[in-house]
C-alpha cells in the first residue's frame, strides 16, 4: 500500500475502496539496443504517434523543392519528358528498339514514370539521414520518417508527371482500359520496395559514406537491367530467369501492361514482387531500427 | 511519483583514431585499420538518479563530465550501452533553439515544422499559433521566409515554439542564454509557469546562477560519474570547490621572484564575527580577513592588500591599508594584519583572494600571493545588484511620529552602535 493510499484511508475510513486517480502517462523504458528486442508493432505504433510530423515533413519536402524556382512544380514534368525525348530520339530513330503496338515515346514514358519514382526516392532517401545530421543529433523522432517523407514526396512528383502521360495517351489515341486500376496496387508495391531500399541504404550510409558515391552508379546499372527502354520480350529467353530476379522487372512490366495493353498484368509475378518487397521491407526496417539506436553517435 | 529514473546507466563511445602516420598501403591493411583503430571511452559510468514529479533538477559539471551525454540519453537521441532509463510521461527537450527550421519556409510554416519535430500535434500548434507568434514578437514577419529574419527574431521564434510545448517532463539545455535581457526574463517566467503547473524539469547548464535560481536539487557530474546529489546550494558549493579550489594554492606565483624576500605572506584566512575561522561568509555579515606574514628584517613604509576576484577573473573588491593615513612599519618576526569589515558587501558566489604587500612610496610589490585563498559567499542579506551596500532605515510618518531612543540613528555614533556590534556581543 502506498503512502497516498494510506493517507486516503485515514481521511475517509468508510470508503475503503477509494479509486485513486490512475496515472495515464505513457511509460518509456530505454535500454541498450539488441536485435532480439525489435518489435515491428512497437515501431509502427510509435510511427503512428508521429504521423503529424510525417505529414508536415512531406508537405515541407514538396514545398521546399519548388520554392524560389521560376518553373516551380513543372520541374516534376520537365525531367521525365526530356528523358523521354532523348531516349525516343536515340532508341526509336537511331537504334530502332521494338515497342509493340504503341509509339516508342509513350512506351518509354510509361517505363520512365515508375523508374523515376524509384530512382528519385532511393537517391533522396539514401542521403536523408546524413543531410539531417543537425536534426538527428539534437532531437528525437523516429528516424525512418526522413526516408519515408522522400518516398511520399516522390509519389507526389509522379502524380504530376503522370499528367503528361494522360496528354500523351490522348494525343496518340491509346485507349485506357479498366486494367489501369491495377496501377494502384503496383505503385504500392513499388513504393514499399523503394522504401526498403531507402531504409537499408540510408542506415548504411550513416557509417559508410561510400554508399552516397555508389548509389548513382548502382541506379544507372539497375536502369539498364530493367525493361524501361526496351520490352521484356527483347531479353534472350535463356537469361529471363536471372533477369526476373530483379523485382523491378515484374513491377515495371506490369505497370506498362496495365496502362497500354488490353490483357491484365500477370498477377502471380506481381504477387511474388509484393511478397519480396514486404520481406525486404521488414528486414531493412529492423536493421534500420537497430542502427537508429546509436545513429546520433556515428553520423 | 518518480518521473525519471536512471538505473546504473553507462554509455561507451568508440573514438576512432584518424591515423596521422602512414597507414599500410595494402587493401587488407586499410580495412583492418578501419575496423580496429579505435579507443573506448566511457562518457557516462554507472549513473543512477531519480527525479520526482514536479521537481526541478539541475545537472552541472565541468566540460566533459557527461552532461551532454545524459541529455542525449534522456531525450532518446542515443541509447545507453548498459543500464535502464525509465521515463514516465511525455518528455520534450528544448535542446537547441531553431532546430528544424528551414530557411526557405515562412515563419508560419516553420512553426508547424519545428513544432511537429518537437513532438507537437498539428492541432495543438494551430491552437497555440497566435500565442507563439505573440511571444516571439514576429507578428509582422510571420509570412516571410525565416532566412530573412534577424538572428534575434530567429532565436525568439525558436524558443517561443519550444516554450509552448506542454510536456510532462521538460529538458532544458543552455538555450536560455539567447536573446536580449527582456526576452530572457520572459523565458524564465515561462519556465517558472511550467514549474508551478507541476512540470518536471531537468536543467543542464554551466550557468550556476541560473541553476541556483531555477532548481530545487542538483546533480554534480564529474568524469561521467555522479559526484554529488543534493540541495542545489550545497552541490554548487562542491562544484565550485572542485573547479576553482584546484587552482587555489596549487601554484602561488610571486611577482618578485627574488631568491630571498625580506617579508613573506604566509597565510590568508577568513573569520566570522565570533573569530571562528571560516571558508564561507554571508553577504551583509561581519567579516574578517587576516593576512599572516613573516618578516626577516624590520621594514618600513608598507601597505597590505587583499583583492577579491570572482570566478570569471573580475576584481570585485579590495581591502587595503593604503586607505589609512600612515603606512605600516614592522619589526622583525611573524605577525598578522587583520581587516575587519562590519558588513560584507560581496554578493553570493565564489571569489579568489590575492594578498599583496607593497611599499607605499614607490609601489613596489614585495610579495604577491596569487589566488591565495578561496572564499565562498553565501546568501545572507539578500539584495539585488552588484554588491551589498550597508544601510539602515528609519520610518517617519507625520501622524504618528516614531520616538527613537536618544542618540540612535540621529547621531554619528549611531552608526557604530548598529546591529553589527550588538550582534558581536551576543
Amino acid at each position: 500500500m502506498t503512502f497516498v493510499e494510506m493517507a486516503y484511508r485515514w481521511i475517509s475510513p468508510s470508503a475503503s475502496n477509494v479509486v485513486l486517480p490512475v496515472d495515464t502517462r505513457q511509460v518509456t523504458i530505454i535500454r541498450a539496443p539488441s536485435f532480439a528486442r525489435f518489435s515491428l508493432i512497437n515501431s509502427l505504433t510509435e510511427l503512428a504517434h508521429y504521423r503529424d510530423l510525417l505529414y508536415t515533413l512531406t508537405v515541407h519536402r514538396i514545398r521546399v523543392r519548388y520554392k524560389q524556382s521560376v518553373l516551380g512544380m513543372s520541374w516534376a514534368v520537365v525531367q521525365p519528358v526530356s528523358m523521354m525525348i532523348v531516349f525516343t530520339v536515340v532508341f526509336s530513330l537511331i537504334a530502332r528498339v521494338p515497342s509493340g503496338d504503341v509509339p516508342y515515346a509513350i512506351f518509354a514514358y510509361v517505363g520512365l514514370l515508375p523508374w523515376n519514382f524509384f530512382s528519385g526516392s532511393v537517391t533522396n532517401s539514401t542521403g536523408s539521414l546524413v543531410s539531417h545530421a543537425q536534426l538527428i543529433t539534437k532531437v528525437y523522432f523516429p528516424r525512418e520518417i526522413l526516408p519515408i517523407t522522400y518516398v511520399l514526396a516522390a509519389v507526389f512528383d509522379s502524380l504530376i508527371a503522370s499528367s503528361v502521360l494522360a496528354a500523351l495517351m490522348f494525343y496518340y489515341r491509346v485507349p485506357l482500359t479498366i486494367n489501369a486500376l491495377y496501377t494502384i496496387p503496383i505503385v504500392v508495391v513499388l513504393a514499399l520496395f523503394s522504401l526498403s531500399m531507402g531504409l537499408l541504404l540510408s542506415a548504411t550510409q550513416v557509417r559508410f559514406r561510400d554508399i552516397g558515391m555508389a548509389v548513382p552508379l548502382l541506379l544507372q546499372l539497375w536502369m539498364f537491367a530493367t525493361p524501361i527502354l526496351y520490352p521484356l520480350s527483347a531479353v534472350p529467353a535463356q537469361l529471363r530467369d536471372i533477369y526476373a530476379l530483379n523485382p523491378l522487372v515484374s513491377i515495371i512490366e506490369s505497370f506498362r501492361q496495365a496502362l497500354l495493353s488490353e490483357t491484365a498484368p500477370d498477377l502471380w509475378s506481381l504477387a511474388k514482387s509484393a511478397l519480396i518487397s514486404m520481406m525486404l521491407l521488414i528486414a531493412s526496417y529492423s536493421y534500420f531500427k537497430r542502427v537508429e539506436a546509436t545513429m546520433a553517435d556515428k553520423i | 511519483m518518480i518521473d525519471l529514473k536512471f538505473d546504473g546507466v553507462s554509455k561507451k563511445y568508440r573514438i576512432r583514431r584518424e591515423a596521422g602516420r602512414a597507414v599500410s598501403s595494402s587493401k587488407s591493411g586499410r580495412f583492418r585499420n578501419f575496423a580496429r583503430n579505435y579507443e573506448e571511452f566511457w562518457a557516462v559510468k554507472n549513473v543512477s538518479f531519480q527525479v520526482t514529479r514536479g521537481e526541478t533538477l539541475g545537472i552541472i559539471g565541468p566540460n566533459g563530465a557527461g552532461k551532454s551525454t545524459v541529455l542525449k540519453l534522456l531525450s532518446k537521441i542515443t541509447v545507453p550501452t548498459s543500464g535502464e532509463i525509465t521515463i514516465n510521461g511525455r518528455l520534450s527537450a528544448l535542446i537547441e533553439v531553431g532546430s528544424g527550421f528551414h530557411p526557405e519556409l515562412t515563419g508560419r510554416e516553420n512553426i508547424y515544422l519545428s513544432g511537429s519535430i518537437l513532438g507537437m500535434r498539428r492541432r495543438e500548434i494551430t491552437e497555440r499559433l497566435d500565442s507563439i507568434i505573440e511571444f516571439a514578437g514576429v507578428r509582422g514577419f510571420i509570412d516571410t521566409p525565416v532566412k530573412r529574419y534577424s538572428s534575434g527574431m530567429y532565436v525568439r521564434l525558436g524558443f517561443s515554439i519550444a516554450a509552448h510545448l506542454q510536456p510532462d517532463i521538460l529538458l532544458l539545455d543552455e538555450v536560455l542564454a539567447v536573446g536580449d535581457a527582456a526576452f530572457q526574463a520572459k523565458c524564465y517566467e515561462r519556465i517558472r509557469t511550467l514549474r508551478e503547473r507541476g512540470t518536471t524539469i531537468v536543467f543542464i547548464s554551466h550557468d550556476l546562477n541560473a541553476v541556483e535560481f531555477l532548481c530545487d536539487r542538483a546533480l554534480l557530474l564529474s568524469s561521467g560519474e555522479v559526484a554529488a546529489d543534493g540541495l542545489t546550494r550545497d552541490v554548487i558549493g562542491q562544484y565550485e570547490e572542485i573547479v576553482y579550489g584546484a587552482s587555489v594554492r596549487s601554484e602561488p606565483k610571486g611577482r618578485s621572484n627574488g631568491t630571498r624576500k625580506p617579508i613573506r605572506i604566509t597565510g590568508l584566512t577568513f573569520r566570522d564575527y565570533q573569530q571562528r575561522e571560516v571558508l564561507s561568509a554571508c553577504t551583509g555579515d561581519p567579516f574578517i580577513a587576516r593576512v599572516e606574514f613573516a618578516a626577516s628584517e624590520p621594514l618600513r613604509d608598507l601597505d597590505f592588500d587583499v583583492f577579491y576576484y570572482s570566478s570569471d577573473g573580475r576584481l570585485h573588491c579590495q581591502f587595503s591599508t593604503s586607505v589609512g593615513q600612515y603606512p605600516l612599519d614592522l619589526d622583525r618576526g611573524d605577525g598578522v594584519v587583520q581587516f575587519s569589515c562590519p558588513e560584507l558587501g560581496l554578493q553570493p558566489g565564489v571569489y579568489y583572494a590575492d594578498a599583496t604587500i607593497r611599499r607605499r612610496t614607490d609601489g613596489e610589490q614585495i610579495d604577491w600571493q596569487y589566488r591565495f585563498a578561496l572564499l565562498r559567499v553565501e546568501p545572507g542579506k539578500r539584495v539585488s545588484g552588484r554588491f551589498y551596500a550597508p544601510h539602515r532605515w528609519r520610518l517617519t510618518q507625520p501622524k504618528d511620529p516614531v520616538q527613537f531612543p536618544p542618540g540612535f540613528a540621529d547621531s554619528p555614533s549611531g552608526w557604530d552602535e548598529s546591529g553589527v556590534l550588538e550582534r558581536s556581543n551576543e
